[in-house]
């Protein structure tokens, strides 16, 4: 789980400096939808202050007359209903416009802003991709992003509404400056509050959104160990924990809303009394004659009809609070991750395997830690060679350098003498295939996953399965090859994902093929198969293989043999066993148990 | 699953979440008295303006001034006492809310916890977890903001219409006419716009999938140059997810604006009949004007409820899936007045049994077999085999389709569950780890074990050394899932945890995969200190276990098809002697 809080604006008066930068490259980015937008407000702006006028006359011309003074209607009627199904429709026109444009322009930029993170993510270190969680990163370009943008729904409204406030008080002003000053300080005090109330929600908001993350932190735990919670029978020690966590909650959002609510209905009872407000002081006004009753129900209902309107200011205080801690963590990622520097050299295809040497390699995480130090190796064109070493010794970091999909921390790493980092882009995957442990399908035909961008033929393909050993098993699904597997590849077991994922690799026909473990999961005779396959058929490919099982161990040309991050032995298996203790133990740890045992047992 | 709750109407829906979640309707009928009374705010303005119009102003005396502003203070204090019984509704709304959801939540945690389908059907826990954490969040959220200002704008709608009444009831009866015309006009729109929420949602799923895959199978794609056609990818669904968000948006802005120009007609005719006719009827120019305000709280309820569709309907899925859950019975019940095994090694008895998973064919066919207290037994067979469920069976995971498994001639499903966890103890393959420290992992089998007697069982399974190896001993913390140890290394944990259980009947599946040579030694040293002294069974993926087993069971398509001793098997040509050849082969 991400920590969110720590992205939150600090203080109310840093929200909103921030957010209005913030609200500012959202309106560079979608100029003419913001303008249509806020247009369409700004038109129902004044379609309001229409409407009131529109009441007003309506009172002084029509209404009091008929039935107050018992003038006849004639003439007077039809305009007046005419001119308010016009100004409704003026409104509901003004309404129309804004909400579609502004709908485009909160669609587009969370968009816009999904497919930029996407393609930055493509493009990082995938050094720096490992040091993040991927829980993380989903959850940044998920929820993030959308919330990032949601302050676009409520922004031109809140323009809108600026005018019309502004327009309201204008208004007024022209009718009577007492009255008018009067509804200024009014609106100028519920806005203070306002603002004031939702910050106070959002903070309080943070929490409950931390207690969220909580509650489904320890379900999720307790669900994906739920085989040993009911082997240990410990379900009610674990529903117990779940309450714990599930009532923090509750108690949180009762605590949010008691603050929320109780703004609210202050905010709500303050606009109401300005209208009474206005009404009192007005009966003042009209005997002094200063203003009409026509005026004082036009002041009135306006007043009524920004009942919505004011509101909105606060709600973008608190959207643009939300909007602020996900911007901030969505430009993080674009500030922190480091992007893959690439060279110009394009890929030969030359049709032998590659020659592949390191120098002076070292690597590290960063911190004092070193994983690798002083590797110097050259493998010769077309040669299996097996990497093997205690865990920890650096076998994975090593074959993702061959790779490189992460760089060394200092030396280098050639391929026919040329440096990794100087292949173009997308040169290298021409060259080396990288098959890792976890084999990472593509919710995707089984095809589609082998070819994986590539425009094999299916008869590519069926080699290709052919020497992984997926043959039999692809014949016998439900569709073959056409079958979709699902998300991750879930219909598969492990055994068959890795294969399906080591034909992905020979169909490309890799110069170097380089295997970190790709067959753990596949039985032991069907392991030793495939790779007696590989070493016998004609690939033009150099083969790293980091391998745990003797009989795989057995089958390579050469070993190397790692251990705290250096290379302590390079050579056949016999003449590992026959120089290097350590490679000897590795190996013989089964025997050196069975005959300790076997001691035991002796012993009376 | 059973489809009953799936097809549930909305309203059916929400009575049976009353009825799941009692929190939610105590005290509801007050809760919705005091929001009826809170909203009574709104009519104050309104019923102000008319009485200072008609009265004060429009006094033939003159204005009176005094009595404006008499009858402006009362209205002000009226205003100030509602806030309270406002913020009073609304906070008893949300704490009921909160709290019948947080039972709920609970609820259906421990219901799923004693359902088999998290797992048998480890796959779909992922969203089995949604029940608990997502779903019951839609429906806070719809509560929260929607179901409130639903309720709210109701009780205004309500007390619009009947302060129209009181003014004049011929009106009053035009404005019911219309907003029941307006009203069937937005059910049947409401339909459209729920179906275009449907399609947002669909692309919503959509474009968050292959956003996942693009991220978690980042050093795929890398690793074969697939970055342009993954984003190529990646941007066509978030494009249709933009236009479908954008076309829902556009009639979401006719609904919302067509509320408008409703409430404009209404006041059109308000204005027309009242000032043709007002008159005859005794309407006076302020009752006429209260009507206009009257009709402008109509506005905002519609708009309200076109702002909350989409949460009410997530709201409403979310409660139909938990529902889902609810209604499925638990499928290997406690039982009521149950047995309590003695407190000694028994033997274990399988006779007759068949099982079949909901889904599928039998698993297993007609499973006789009897292990003697004290034995260890070796079970062997490919996957799918049978052997994993065999000993689901056996630690009563499952219970049989057909036939019976005994403990000392009890039926397990007459033992207690306390008194069979007590006796039986099953280690899973993947020895699971809770995100804690070493000893809470370890205490997980024994609550309440010391920290001597957590370090006494390391000890005593030669562990010590490895635990001394650790930054913090026994107060490491393992990690998310126990993601800072080694596969191996949690399995190790697991034993721990399996030892200071103490049962007498260990049931073990092996762990598969690869560790290092150095801790597999570790593992199998520890394995053979937990199986002495007890009956054991243990699912063999290693010759050694095999070897050193009193009895091996080879399983082959759900049947027991060889048993006997490993030498004896071994050399009889059969299954075993296959899957001995093929062991052999790969340790070499």
């Amino acid at each position: 789980m991400s920590v969110p809080s720590s992205t939150a604006p600090s203080g109310l008066r840093e929200a909103l400096r921030e957010g209005f930068r913030l609200i500012g490259t959202f309106i560079r980015n979608g100029p003419v939808s913001y303008a249509l937008a806020a247009g369409g407000a700004a038109l129902f702006a004044a379609a309001i202050v229409a409407a009131a006028f529109v009441i007003g006359d309506v009172t002084d011309s029509l209404i009091l007359p008929v039935l107050d003074e018992g003038v006849s209607s004639e003439g007077l009627l039809w305009p007046a209903i005419a001119a308010v199904v016009g100004v409704a429709t003026w409104k509901a026109a003004g309404i129309t416009l804004r909400r579609t444009a502004a709908g485009w322009l909160q669609f587009r930029a969370q968009t816009d802003a999904r497919i930029g993170l996407i393609d930055r993510l493509l493009r990082t270190e995938l050094r720096w991709y490992h040091r993040q969680s991927v829980g993380d990163l989903l959850s940044v370009t998920e929820t993030d992003a959308r919330e990032a943008t949601f302050i676009l729904a409520p922004l031109p409204y809140a323009t809108g509404a600026t005018l019309l406030l502004i327009g309201t008080v204008v208004m007024i002003f022209v009718l009577d400056p007492i009255i008018a000053l009067v509804t200024l300080g009014s609106l100028g005090s519920i806005i203070a509050v306002d603002i004031r109330g939702s910050w106070s929600s959002f903070e309080a908001f943070q929490d409950v959104q931390r207690l969220r993350g909580n509650v489904s932190q320890v379900g999720h735990e307790s669900f994906d160990g739920a085989l040993t919670v009911k082997a240990l029978g410990r379900e009610a020690v674990e529903t117990r924990r779940f309450e714990a966590a599930s009532e923090e909650l509750r108690d949180r959002i009762i605590d949010v809303n008691r603050v929320f609510s109780t703004y609210r209905v202050i905010v709500e009872a303050m606009l109401s009394a300005v209208a009474v407000l206005v009404l009192i002081v007005g009966a003042f006004r009209t005997r002094a004659g200063a203003v009409t009753p026509g005026d004082l129900v036009t002041v009135a209902y306006l007043l009524t009809l920004l009942f919505i309107p004011i509101r909105i200011v606060g709600f973008v205080v608190w959207d643009m609070s939300h909007a602020l801690a996900g911007w901030r963590r969505v430009q993080r990622i674009h500030e922190s991750a480091e992007l893959v520097a690439y060279g110009g050299l394009d890929h030969r295809g030359d049709p032998t395997g590659a020659e592949v040497a390191g120098e002076a390699v070292a690597f590290t995480y960063g911190g004092d830690e070193v994983i690798l130090d002083g590797v110097e190796l050259i493998i010769p064109p077309g040669q299996v060679v097996a990497v093997v070493g205690p865990t920890g010794a650096g076998k994975t970091t090593l074959v993702t350098l061959l790779a490189r999909l992460w760089d060394p921390t200092s030396g280098q790493i050639t391929l026919d003498g040329r440096d990794l980092r100087d292949f173009a882009r997308s040169a290298l995957p021409g060259e080396v295939a990288f098959v890792a442990q976890d084999a990472f399908l593509f919710d995707d035909s089984v095809a589609g996953n082998i070819r994986f961008g590539t425009d094999a033929s299916q008869t590519d393909v069926d080699q290709a399965a052919a020497l992984a050993g997926a043959t039999s098993f692809i014949d016998e699904l439900p569709d073959g090859y056409g079958t979709q597997l699902g998300e991750r590849g879930t219909s598969l077991s492990g055994g068959q994902r890795q294969r399906v994922a080591l034909a992905r690799a020979l169909v490309r026909r890799p110069r170097l093929l380089i295997m970190d473990d790709a067959t753990s999961a596949v039985d032991p005779s069907v392991e030793t198969q495939i790779l007696k396959g590989l070493r016998d058929a004609e690939l033009p490919s150099t083969v790293v293989i980091v391998a745990y099982r003797r009989s795989s161990i057995m089958l390579a040309d050469e070993v190397i043999f790692l251990d705290e991050g250096r290379i302590v032995g390079h050579g056949t298996h016999a003449e590992l066993m026959a120089t290097t203790p350590g490679y000897a133990q590795i190996l013989e740890a089964y025997e050196v148990d069975a005959v300790r045992r076997a001691e035991e047992n002796s012993q009376p | 699953m059973t489809a009953r709750s799936q097809e549930l109407t909305t309203t059916a829906a929400l009575r049976r979440l009353l009825v799941e979640a009692p929190p939610m309707r105590r005290g509801l009928i007050v809760t919705l008295l005091l929001a009826a009374l809170g909203t009574g705010t709104q009519i104050i303005v309104p019923v102000v303006v008319q009485q200072i119009v008609d009265y004060e102003l429009l006094d033939p005396a003159g204005v009176d001034v005094a009595g404006a502003v008499r009858r402006g203070l009362v209205a002000l204090v009226m205003m100030f006492a509602a806030v309270f019984v406002r913020r009073a509704s609304l906070l008893r709304l949300v704490t009921a809310a909160s709290t019948g959801l947080s039972e709920l939540r609970v609820k259906t945690f421990r219901h799923l916890h004693q359902l088999s389908i998290l797992h048998v059907e480890s796959e779909r826990r992922g969203v089995l977890v949604a029940r608990v954490t997502s779903d019951p969040a839609s429906i806070q959220d719809f509560m929260d903001w929607g179901g409130v200002g639903m309720v709210i704008g109701a009780a205004q709608v309500l007390l619009a219409m009947a302060v129209m009444l009181i003014y004049g009831w011929q009106l009053a009866v035009m404005v019911f006419v219309g907003v029941l015309i307006y009203a069937v006009l937005l059910a049947w729109f409401q339909r459209i716009l729920q179906r275009a929420h449907d399609q947002v949602r669909l692309r919503i799923a959509e474009s968050l999938a292959t956003m996942g895959e693009a991220i978690s199978g980042l050093p795929v794609v890398r690793a074969y140059g697939a970055e342009s056609a993954t984003l190529d990818k990646v941007e066509a669904v978030l494009e249709e997810q933009f236009r479908a968000e954008f076309k829902t948006g556009r009639l979401g802005a006719f609904l919302f604006s067509s509320a408008e120009l409703f409430a404009g007609l209404i006041t059109a005719v308000v204005i027309l009949v009242g000032v043709v006719a007002g008159g005859g009827w005794g309407m006076s120019a302020g009752t006429l004007l209260a009507f206009l305000f009257l009709v402008t709280l109509l506005v905002e309820p519609v708009q309200t409820l076109v702002e909350t569709l989409d949460q009410a309907q997530s709201a409403a899925a979310g409660v139909r899936r938990i529902l889902n859950v609810l209604d499925e019975a638990i499928d290997v019940p406690d039982p009521v007045d149950g047995v309590v095994l003695p407190d000694e090694r028994l033997d274990l008895e399988f006779e007759g049994v068949r099982f079949r998973y909901p889904t599928g064919d039998d698993v297993l066919h007609d499973i006789s077999v009897r292990v003697r207290a004290g034995s260890r037994i070796a079970v062997v067979g490919e996957t799918g085999s049978g052997k994993s469920t065999f000993v689901k069976l056996a630690t009563r995971l499952l219970d049989p389709t057909a036939g019976e498994v005994r403990l000392g001639d009890v039926p397990l499903t007459r033992v207690t569950f306390d008194s069979l966890r007590d006796h039986v103890i099953f280690v899973p393959q993947e020895g699971f780890l809770f995100d804690t420290t070493i000893a809470d992992n370890v205490r997980y089998g024994k609550p309440g074990a010391t920290a001597a007697e957590v370090q006494a069982a390391f000890e005593q399974l030669e562990l010590g050394d490895w635990l001394a190896g650790l930054p913090d001993g026994l107060r490491t913390r393992v990690g998310e899932r126990g993601g800072q140890l080694s596969a191996g290394e949690r399995q190790l944990v697991a034993l721990v945890r399996a030892w200071i259980a103490d049962p007498e009947l260990l049931i073990l599946d092996e762990a598969t995969s690869a560790v290092d040579p150095a801790l597999e030694v570790r593992l199998r040293r520890a394995i053979e200190h937990l199986t002495e002294h007890r009956t054991s069974i243990t699912v063999a993926h290693r010759l050694s276990t095999a070897e050193a087993s009193d009895e091996v069971l080879v399983f082959d398509g759900g049947r027991i098809v060889e048993r006997g001793s490993h030498h004896d098997l071994a050399d009889s040509g059969g299954v075993y002697a296959a899957l001995h050849a093929d062991w052999m082969s790969s340790t070499g």
